[in-house]
């Protein structure tokens, strides 16, 4: 009982990471129609970027967090303007594609930059070690704190898209562009800081997962991505709050089918393997979407311009 | 009459709906234009394609006045040119043509080459029986990825297709884990195919025979199907295109193509590994069809002839390259290059290196992915 | 050099004008919007019969209700008996029903030709191994199509437009590529959706001309939905007007467009024209 506790304890942990993740990816993908596969490396990008602050220099670890933070709505600007804008009118298919090409564009920069990244590094966090003990329990202080901040980035962030102005607006853009433009909407902006908030939340789940992970390369991101892309898909792709379900749920599963698999052999072939895991929550993936081709949470068709 | 006060106010709000229209004969009587697509054009194709094959035939000969001992060697590098000009004509067939934003065609890269290495190696079967079952499983995972695809809209498809790709991956990386290997090495190959010269002529008769079938195809009914729902599902359909039976087909034409191409690699690098099923393979997948041109052939021959040379250029550099402060793996620096390069063919020239070639030519601009 | 192309009325019974579509209590919901209520409708072999009616009547509705791009709530259609509601749109194309789309919809990647081919497919039987060869079957089928859709390109006018690519030519005659490509499938009823919307008011005389030749040499039975009601008037054997779904009035041109009913649903809701009917189109026939 207490295992099972547990384990649907790290589930949580590692669903709302997740959640984290696909929030950002629906908010990019209904405001300006791009599905972002560099989501990962963007987030990878910044993470690299505290590395190196805390190994380089050695700087104090918030002073570094606050920088690396900075550098990622840097980073979220650049790459919509530079590489988001001119396609802002293409298919769908094509910008997917233009993401898969600007991932590589950024690991093959970071590993340019910094070439100790091509192999896993060490990722040092001062709450590394340390673990709090409720009854039965057992909690590292990295995971509690996970829990702290995505619950409160959430709420911000709810908050934030109900009730600023700025919010308001993202949220009409990402319903229609057209209205938001009658509504004279600045559209523009909205989509600059829509990648740089987008990029900001890819930063600090990307924090978080290394601080748990304690190990990183250039593409830890890549296994996680495609679990938050699957919690978006299920959320619907289209809700905000999907997305997070979505997330949780992806985190749950993967939770369970460990604590399911892990012992279990099928002949020479061992369950408890990732690989397994990851198979199954694909397999489970697309029979839901078949089921309900627009995710679980998903609501009526997106339209796009 | 009070029916012309009723015909004029409707018509004038319809008017100002539609832009304005050139002069509309009803009986096109104009003038004859000069034909973009004629016989003429058709004859210099086909003269092209001709040209472009005896070269191709002649290649081993002069590589063997030009690199003397080293002729075999290079002889081999074009040869994978040809294998990913096949795995560039199934992208282009899927997504160029039949328009299905399917990223998933790794999964099929991979997945054959194993079949081919587990037959042939380890259960001993003949090596042609084992390419035709691989290239069968190919046809059937082509149905059974593509039936699903049909029922999910773009996005959604986009990503579960990559998804495969990921997961095939990482179950192939299992599979080797599990048997103790790095990867899967063809250890019972036919001897002949060892020979760099049979290997090539055999390669260029199947790539020369897949782009000529391919020619064909697409100009008959069910080429100009696939087209047509690219340009115009619900047209398509009016006109009897049963648009779920052609999506389809265009599936699995393009499974057991790209399960052509994977057996050949394989074939060609005496080894099949899970990288074969990666994200980077399916990058290299659609910078052929995009760089080379969506919805053209002899984009498709570009795109491969571009990414196959790319690595060989940049071969000549010194590993890792230093520059200044930056140090690089080539490894790395190719797939960055393959990167920027994308970036670029999709911002600034989004009908490919073919549709530079032919200025004005009837490409489609990028069409694979109108949702 | 037309003759072999032409469907002429099938069989001499004359006289005695048999039922091609019949429509019977269609009714259409979209949410809670009730679309076409309850419509009966019944389309003669070798009529004109236009469907009219404001904005946002229901017409297109209708219409891609017969094409199969929705599926009606409740209600029957059957074309020459049988019933199309089981029928998937390209099932029905190949019983003969063929239609134009008041956007046109061509295939704008291809030629002229291109397009009337895929107007032909249905009519067309290679299979994929055939399709691979430069001879056999499927090359002496795909010949004898291209002779036909020359034919088709001929009779209309357009022969020398054949190896043009139809995003270069002008609107109106992209419409008219837009009717070969469906006379291409040599289809028995001819859905038109608004063919007069854009044509030049001196133009309009022309189009009626036309539309009277389609049915008169070809056979053919036509249904349209028009606004302009000069060309309905010039056309049309018989109308059906529609007004929020439902039918307000039936039958022969001259009768119904005096009826007080009939005038009042136009004037009284001039006003109000907007681009509803437009957005129909897209939304619908992408279902």
């Amino acid at each position: 009982m207490l295992a099972l506790l547990q384990v649907l304890l790290s589930g949580l942990i590692t669903g709302s990471l997740y959640g984290l993740l696909a929030l950002g990816i629906v908010l990019i993908y209904r405001t300006t129609g791009v599905l972002n596969f560099a989501y990962g490396a963007l987030a990878a990008a910044s993470t690299c970027f505290l590395y190196i602050l805390l190994t380089g220099p050695r700087l104090p670890f918030w002073l570094a967090v606050l920088l690396s933070l900075l550098f990622a709505l840097l980073l979220g600007a650049v790459v919509e303007r530079a590489f988001a804008r001119p396609l802002l009118a293409a298919p769908i298919l094509t910008k997917a594609i233009a993401t898969l090409a600007l991932a590589l564009v950024l690991q093959t920069v970071i590993q340019a930059l910094w070439p100790q990244l091509t192999t896993p590094v060490h990722f040092p966090t001062p709450f590394e070690g340390h673990a709090l003990r409720l009854g039965g329990f057992y909690l590292s202080l990295t995971d509690g704190l996970v829990l702290l901040i995505t619950a409160l980035l959430l709420i911000v962030l709810q908050l934030f898209l109900l009730r600023t102005r700025l919010g308001i607006a993202m949220r009409a853009t990402a319903d229609g562009l057209e209205a938001a433009r009658l509504m004279g909407i600045p559209v523009g902006l909205i989509f600059l800081l829509v990648w740089m908030l987008a990029s900001l939340l890819a930063a600090i789940a990307g924090i978080l997962i290394a601080a748990r992970q304690t190990v990183i390369d250039v593409q830890f991101m890549d296994p996680v991505l495609l679990l938050a892309f699957i919690g978006a898909v299920l959320g619907g792709l289209d809700r905000l709050e999907g997305a997070v379900l979505g997330g949780l749920l992806v985190g749950l599963a993967e939770n369970v089918l460990a604590l399911l698999l892990a012992g279990h052999s099928l002949g020479p072939l061992d369950l408890g393997n990732p690989g397994i895991r990851e198979a199954l929550i694909f397999a489970g993936f697309v029979l839901l979407l078949l089921l309900r081709p627009r995710g679980l949470f998903g609501g009526a068709a997106l339209r796009r311009v | 009459m009070a029916m012309k006060r009723l015909v004029l106010p409707l018509k004038r709000s319809r008017d100002s709906q539609n832009a304005p229209i050139e002069a509309t004969p009803l009986t096109a009587s104009g003038r004859p234009e000069r034909t973009s697509g004629g016989v003429r054009h058709a004859w210099q194709r086909a003269t092209a394609s001709l040209l472009v094959l005896i070269a191709l035939v002649l290649l081993p000969s002069l590589f063997d006045l030009l690199f003397g001992d080293s002729a075999d060697f290079q002889l081999h590098r074009v040869t994978l040119i040809l294998i990913l000009a096949i795995a560039a004509l199934a992208q282009n067939l899927l997504t160029g043509y039949a328009a299905q934003p399917s990223l998933g065609n790794a999964a099929f890269f991979g997945v054959s080459a194993y079949l081919l290495a587990w037959l042939n190696s380890d259960l001993q079967q003949p090596y042609w029986l084992a390419v035709l079952i691989a290239l069968l499983a190919c046809a059937l995972l082509g149905l059974i990825v593509g039936g699903p695809a049909l029922s999910v809209s773009g996005a959604h498809l986009a990503i579960a297709t990559l998804g495969l790709v990921v997961l095939t991956g990482s179950l192939l990386t299992l599979w080797d884990t599990s048997a103790g290997r790095q990867s899967y090495e063809l250890t019972a190959l036919p001897e002949a195919l060892g020979d760099d010269r049979v290997l090539y002529y055999l390669v260029l008769t199947l790539t020369a025979l897949v782009f000529f079938g391919a020619f064909q195809l697409l100009r008959s009914r069910i080429g100009r199907a696939w087209i047509a729902l690219r340009d115009s599902e619900v047209a398509a359909a009016a006109c009897g295109v049963a648009l779920t039976r052609y999506k389809l087909l265009a599936f699995v034409v393009s499974a057991v193509l790209t399960g052509l191409a994977g057996v050949l690699y394989a074939t060609w690098g005496t080894t099949a590994t899970a990288s074969m099923s990666s994200v980077d393979q399916t990058i290299a997948f659609l910078t052929m069809i995009v760089v080379g041109g969506a919805g053209s052939l002899s984009g498709s021959l570009l795109g491969a002839l571009f990414v196959g040379l790319v690595p060989l250029l940049l071969g000549e550099l010194p590993d890792p390259l230093t520059l200044g402060p930056l140090q690089l793996p080539i490894a790395t620096l190719t797939t960055g290059i393959y990167g920027v390069l994308l970036l670029l063919a999709l911002i600034f020239f989004p009908g490919g290196l073919s549709a530079i070639f032919s200025r004005g030519g009837r490409l489609a601009q990028g069409e694979g992915g109108k949702p | 050099m037309s003759d072999e192309w032409q469907t002429a009325p099938q069989e001499a019974e004359a006289h005695q004008p048999r039922t091609l579509l019949e429509v019977q209590g269609l009714t259409v919901r979209f949410g809670g919007l009730v679309a076409v209520a309850d419509l009966d409708l019944r389309v003669e072999e070798g009529e004109i019969f236009a469907l009219v009616g404001p904005n946002g009547a229901g017409k297109t509705t209708v219409l891609n209700c017969i094409s199969g791009f929705v599926r009606p709530s409740s209600g029957s259609i059957r074309l020459a008996g049988q019933d199309l509601l089981a029928l998937g749109t390209e099932r029905r194309a190949a019983l003969g029903i063929g239609r134009t789309f008041q956007n046109g919809q061509l295939f704008s990647s291809m030629t002229v030709l291109e397009n009337l081919l895929v107007g032909r497919h249905s009519r067309l039987r290679a299979g994929l191994f055939q399709s691979l060869l430069p001879i056999g079957p499927a090359r002496r089928e795909e010949a004898a199509a291209r002779q036909r859709a020359r034919e088709v390109l001929a009779w209309l006018g357009l022969e020398s437009y054949a190896d043009r690519l139809v995003a270069t030519l002008p609107a109106g005659l992209q419409k008219l590529v837009g009717v070969a490509r469906a006379l291409a499938g040599e289809p028995r009823l001819l859905l038109l959706d608004e063919p007069a919307a854009g044509v030049p008011l001196r133009e309009v005389a022309a189009l009626a001309d036309q539309l009277r030749r389609w049915n008169a040499e070809l056979g053919l039975t036509l249904l349209l939905i028009e606004h302009n009601m000069e060309v309905v008037q010039a056309v049309a054997q018989r109308i059906c007007v529609l007004n929020y779904g439902r039918k307000l009035a039936e039958g022969e041109p001259a009768t119904v467009l005096r009826e007080p009913a009939v005038l009042e649903a136009y004037l009284g809701r001039e006003e109000e024209i907007d681009a509803r009917e437009e957005g129909e189109v897209s939304d619908h026939a992408a279902g």
